[in-house]
């Protein structure tokens, strides 16, 4: 029996301290490191909030063209293939034409962006161009658990916490971090997100909660509320975050809401800088 | 005999690669819009296939770091990540020290206890000390499809291991 229990001490203290040839630190001491780190994060310490946000400045930058060949691949995939064809005067042809067709997606590539960024602003309205800040989603790579994105305009240009984010006038979500360069926008279905909204059937109020699936749904409704399908759905504005009245989709029988914009297909957002209040 | 060195040393920093390269791009393994529950944390199965396999290939600084991008990534707190990470790496460095020969089916149980240690830490951690919050079915879900899946990628890492840098385990 002691021989076990040897065993078993023998064997847990090795896995928690040893350190093998490319192992230049013990787990146990990156536990305590990881530990350490959490918790200053948790409790934030003003040093851990400016660390946290050069990291992820830096990490999103990263991020965004690390995942750049995904979204280039096809012009990146012909050049790379014209490169190897220089000696034959055939294949010569091949290369130039393969680079015409890059250029051509590219092209398209850079239309499309052009029409879409059109498309917003026309849709937008943006008169009051201080009022309002284009920004542009630079990952939005959707955890298992959390439903956020992250657009490349941060406090550098006045973007502060709680600010509502906006796309052709439709809610998409609201501003929970900010650093200098960039800020996570947390989207209307993440299961952390509550907004009180107005229904235009009978103006019942309602919270509209996330459930981390693509539909939202409604909560607190009056008790006799019969859900019916196609019912306008509004920002009520009563958390003094959100416009009243910004639209945000329509609701199902099921007494979800199909938001008016797809989470998943967000390449340009706006950010609704708040208002300075007037004193009186 | 450069170019061979090259190489191999390309193929042995294959998985740390991928590692990183899953932290910090937008390709993830979350198709939600085939099915709404679906999710796999692959990270995980990487770290314990090669520290039961070949620990040399998988420092644990390298470890800490992915699982800080990775927070910084998805917007968790600074650390959590890392910390279930390294629980995985634990369970594996154990296992690793009292098994003199493994198979896909005592690496498979095995795995589920370093994966329920690691999200049941990564639930606790979450929502006690944390402003978000993450329900369990969550996590359950990807536990599951976490475990179901592990026997396709660890014979994907097999192959890999047998092709590209050798057969036998650590």
């Amino acid at each position: 029996m002691s021989v076990s229990r040897d065993d078993f001490s023998i064997a847990f203290r090795s896995a928690l301290l040893q350190r093998g040839a490319s192992q230049k630190f013990s787990i146990l001491s990156l536990i305590i490191i990881a530990v350490i780190i959490f918790f200053l994060d948790v409790y934030g310490f003003a040093v851990v909030k400016t660390a946290r946000g050069v990291i992820n400045d830096l990490v999103y930058r990263v991020s965004y063209l690390a995942s750049t060949p995904t979204r280039m691949f096809p012009s990146l995939n012909s050049e790379i293939a014209s490169h190897f064809n220089l000696k034959k005067e055939n294949e010569e042809l091949k290369k130039v034409i393969e680079k015409y067709k890059a250029l051509e997606l590219n092209l398209e590539y850079l239309t499309n962006e052009n029409q879409n960024l059109k498309k917003v602003l026309n849709a937008e309205n943006i008169s009051n161009v201080s009022n309002i800040i284009l920004a542009k989603v630079l990952v939005d790579r959707n955890s298992p658990f959390l439903k956020s994105i992250i657009v490349n305009k941060g406090s550098k240009e006045g973007i502060e916490k709680g600010m509502p984010v906006t796309k052709d006038n439709n809610l998409v979500g609201r501003v929970v971090e900010t650093n200098y360069l960039s800020s996570r926008v947390l989207l209307l279905n993440d299961l952390n997100s509550r907004i009180p909204v107005t229904l235009d059937a009978d103006n019942s109020q309602a919270i509209l909660s996330g459930g981390g699936t693509s539909k939202p749904k409604l909560d607190y409704l009056p008790e006799d509320y019969n859900f019916t399908g196609e019912v306008n759905v509004f920002a009520s504005g009563k958390d003094g975050i959100f416009n009243s009245g910004t639209p945000i989709g329509k609701t199902t029988i099921d007494g979800e809401v199909d938001l008016f914009v797809d989470p998943n297909q967000l390449s340009f957002v706006t950010v609704i800088l708040k208002k300075n209040e007037e004193k009186f | 005999m450069a170019k061979i060195n090259i190489l191999d040393k390309i193929y042995t920093t294959g998985p740390l690669i991928l590692l990183y390269y899953l932290s910090i791009s937008e390709v993830d393994a979350n198709l939600e819009n085939l099915l709404d529950i679906f999710s796999i944390n692959l990270q995980i199965i990487i770290i314990y296939f090669w520290i039961i396999k070949r620990p040399s290939l998988m420092g644990t600084g390298h470890i800490f770091v992915a699982g800080l991008i990775n927070d910084v990534v998805m917007g968790f707190p600074l650390g959590i990540s890392s910390l279930s990470y390294l629980l995985v790496c634990f369970v594996g460095n154990y296992v690793r020290n009292k098994s003199v020969n493994t198979t896909l089916a005592s690496d498979w149980f095995t795995f589920f206890i370093a994966l329920i240690f690691s999200n049941l830490l990564f639930f606790a951690l979450i929502n006690n000390f944390s402003d978000l919050a993450i329900p369990f079915s969550k996590i359950g879900y990807n536990t599951f499809f976490t475990l179901f899946l592990f026997p396709i990628f660890w014979f994907l890492f097999k192959i890999y291991q047998m092709s590209f840098i050798g057969g036998h385990d650590a």
